[in-house]
């Protein structure tokens, strides 16, 4: 077995008998390197009381290039596009190879709660949260509440 | 081509030479008739950068012109003084450059290294590390070295007590946190911040990178960590692949000349050579470098276009983007491409967020108002503010480009037709060297005595090109009493050159030959001396800031 399918099964089988809190990860049927992903979000945001929606592609080259993520839920977040799209440096170019499926997902988990409007990747977005971040917080709030799957 | 022309002067006003015993490099240089040169020479020893460092050979040159530059040594060198003494003035639009081969390239970076090594009193190995983190900028790293030692080292993972990279097995607890492999068999590899990973994992990791063109910027692959691996683990991490090994140490001499500003790679197809430039980039905006690389490409140092004297790099990337502008390509790129601000990549942005980095030089910029990322700070929505000033600059320039058209399509034809000439010129030389047969054949002339056909084609060629890129100056220009003047001195030459032309094309045999063969020498030099008056003309001129031009 390569190096690469034997680290998804390991992988996957952390994730399965020591799950994240708040964070489920589980492989699609037939395709180990294509998981569905559901996040909670994270308590004290405006993304708290939601579940969120994501999916996860580990590339060809994975664990040498990072894995695709990306939101299917829609967001109002400065860093997250409407595509679900993710600005998030470790998917980019701090992507070490000893990084995990577990710490990507924590890192996103870690986004939600602190929105960072300086490196923005949904510009209108960004910019209600810099020049009103009081409304941007109650669209993100009221956004949760209409998108996400509310939590029992 | 033109090239061969150019040679024909670089033969009589340069002399080729091997400018040190252990180094294959072939300097063209000479003594310089202006004082801008020792100026130049001067400055690019104050950048403290390697090529300056290196620079004392070549410019022993100057060293004779002024005799007081106590800069250069001007050594023992023999050969090269002579060499240089034998060469008469640089003329005014010629600059100072040396070819440089792999080895000269080593040696240059071996003398920085050597150079400052003593200084820092690190192991070579974090010597070269900081020198290439510093992009062989001597001075900003003396002066942090100096002020923290331990804290520059520590910026880029390295350590004044670090342990030398190894190779080990036989640990029973070691896991391989890239591919989860445990146990006392697995060879590993760990670097001094002390993370270590199976030494397969390391091979993949590495090769991964250094196709990507990474070189010394590979660091530790443990997350955050910011240790970077050098030479010697990477050597021991490829030792076993020979062709990654290689295009390793490629990528590194690639990543060193990118970094020096005196040197360049020829941008000829397949050539292995780069070029040392002593003109500082500063200068370059009016001081056109054009450059010959020993595999006989003439190409400008600054923008790596052919020869393009004397228009200046500026005008020639202007007029090339216009003339391309129809196209459907350079639509695409001026719709969804940018220029780095730093290196001039091209650059597409094909997702994330506007904070860019340059992969070719990492350069850190805003993708709306391409300033540099650190000064955005708070002020990022600035960005939109301008963005629309310069729409509404874009719709303004465009209403104006159509009232330019039509003047425009007076200089394009003509740039047009040197070019294409330039091109028939290569037919007319074939035709040419039959007639210098046929000349042997029915006179009494010998092959040495009908080269003045060939040689007069030649010029041909370089004046043609001349005056294809003396139409793009012309165009830019502002029209006042200096542009008529130049203008006098391009209508002198194109009239000199179309009867050059004429003369050459027109067959043999008409009237005696002694007769043809005088008019064309004589034609032959009265071109030459006009292209060198045009020359050295707009060489001067754009130094002195003579002319204006359109923004």
């Amino acid at each position: 077995m390569s190096m690469a399918s034997k680290r998804i099964l390991k992988e996957a089988e952390r994730l399965a008998k020591d799950p994240v809190p708040g964070i489920t990860a589980e492989p699609i049927e037939g395709n180990m390197r294509y998981f569905s992903v559901a996040m909670n979000g994270p308590e004290e945001s405006p993304y708290a009381n939601g579940r969120f929606k994501l999916e996860l592609y580990l590339p060809e080259e994975y664990p040498m290039s990072p894995p695709k993520v990306r939101f299917l839920t829609k967001m109002y977040h400065p860093n997250i596009d409407k595509l679900g799209r993710i600005c998030l440096d470790i998917l980019k170019d701090k992507w070490s190879p000893a990084l995990q499926i577990r710490t990507v997902l924590l890192s996103i988990q870690a986004l939600l709660s602190a929105p960072n409007p300086d490196d923005p990747l949904a510009n209108d977005v960004a910019d209600q949260w810099k020049s009103d971040e009081k409304r941007a917080i109650q669209t993100a709030i009221e956004w949760t509440r209409l998108y996400a799957e509310p939590l029992p | 081509m033109s090239d061969d022309f150019s040679d024909e002067y670089m033969d009589d006003d340069y002399e080729d030479f091997e400018y040190s015993d252990d180094e294959s490099a072939i300097s063209v240089g000479s003594s310089s008739e202006q004082g801008h040169s020792s100026a130049m020479a001067a400055t690019a020893a104050s950048q403290g950068q390697p090529g300056a460092l290196s620079q004392s050979q070549v410019q022993n040159s100057a060293d004779l012109g002024y005799g007081d530059d106590d800069d250069f040594d001007a050594g023992d060198d023999v050969d090269f003084v002579r060499a240089i003494g034998a060469s008469r003035g640089r003329k005014s639009w010629e600059v100072d450059f040396k070819v440089c081969d792999a080895d000269s390239l080593r040696a240059i970076q071996t003398a920085a290294i050597d150079s400052i090594e003593p200084v820092l009193s690190v192991s070579r190995e974090s010597t070269t590390l900081l020198l290439r983190c510093y992009a062989w900028k001597e001075e900003p790293l003396v002066e942090d070295f100096l002020a923290d030692p331990d804290r520059t080292l520590a910026k880029f993972g390295l350590s004044s007590r670090a342990a030398a990279p190894c190779i080990g097995s036989g640990d029973n607890e070691f896991t391989c946190e890239i591919c989860y492999t445990s146990g006392a068999d697995e060879k590993y590899l760990g670097l001094a911040c002390g993370h270590r990973f199976c030494i397969d994992c390391y091979l993949m990791y590495t090769s991964g990178k250094i196709r990507e063109g990474e070189s010394w910027r590979i660091r530790c692959p443990a997350p955050k960590c910011k240790m970077l691996l050098g030479e010697e683990a990477a050597r021991l991490i490829l030792s076993t692949s020979k062709d990654v090994l290689h295009r390793y140490e490629d990528n590194l001499m690639r990543s060193f000349v990118g970094d020096i500003d005196s040197l360049t790679w020829c941008p000829a197809p397949n050539c292995q050579y780069a070029v040392q430039c002593l003109v500082p980039r500063s200068a370059m905006a009016t001081v056109i470098s054009v450059v010959r690389c020993k595999c006989g490409n003439a190409f400008c140092f600054s923008c790596k276009e052919g020869d393009h004297l004397p228009a200046p790099c500026s005008l020639v990337k202007k007029w090339l983007q216009k003339c391309k502008d129809d196209s459907e390509t350079s639509n695409w790129l001026k719709a969804n491409t940018k220029e780095c601000s730093k290196c001039k990549s091209t650059i597409e942005k094909n997702g994330g967020c506007n904070h860019m980095i340059c992969r070719e030089c990492h350069f850190e910029f805003c993708w709306v108002c391409m300033g540099p990322w650190n000064e955005h700070g708070q002020q990022f929505y600035n960005c939109n503010r301008f963005n629309e000033d310069s729409s509404k600059n874009a719709r303004d320039a465009l209403s104006k480009s159509r009232a330019q058209l039509e003047r425009y399509l007076h200089y394009f034809t003509r740039y047009n037709n040197h070019e294409q000439s330039v091109k028939l010129a290569r037919k007319l030389l074939a035709t040419t060297e039959k007639n210098m047969e046929l000349l042997q054949r029915e006179t009494t002339l010998s092959w040495i005595e009908v080269q003045f056909l060939s040689d007069a084609v030649d010029v041909l060629s370089v004046c043609r090109t001349t005056l294809k890129w003396s139409y793009v100056l012309a165009y830019y220009m502002l029209s006042d009493n200096q542009k008529t003047i130049f203008e006098n001195n391009q209508s002198d030459l194109e009239m000199a050159t179309e009867q050059l032309n004429e003369l050459v094309e027109n067959p043999i045999g008409q009237s005696s030959i002694e007769d043809i063969k005088r008019k064309i020498i004589d034609k032959s030099t009265y071109v030459k001396a006009r292209w060198e008056t045009l020359l050295s003309d707009t060489s001067l001129g754009l130094q002195e800031n003579r002319w204006q031009f359109e923004d």
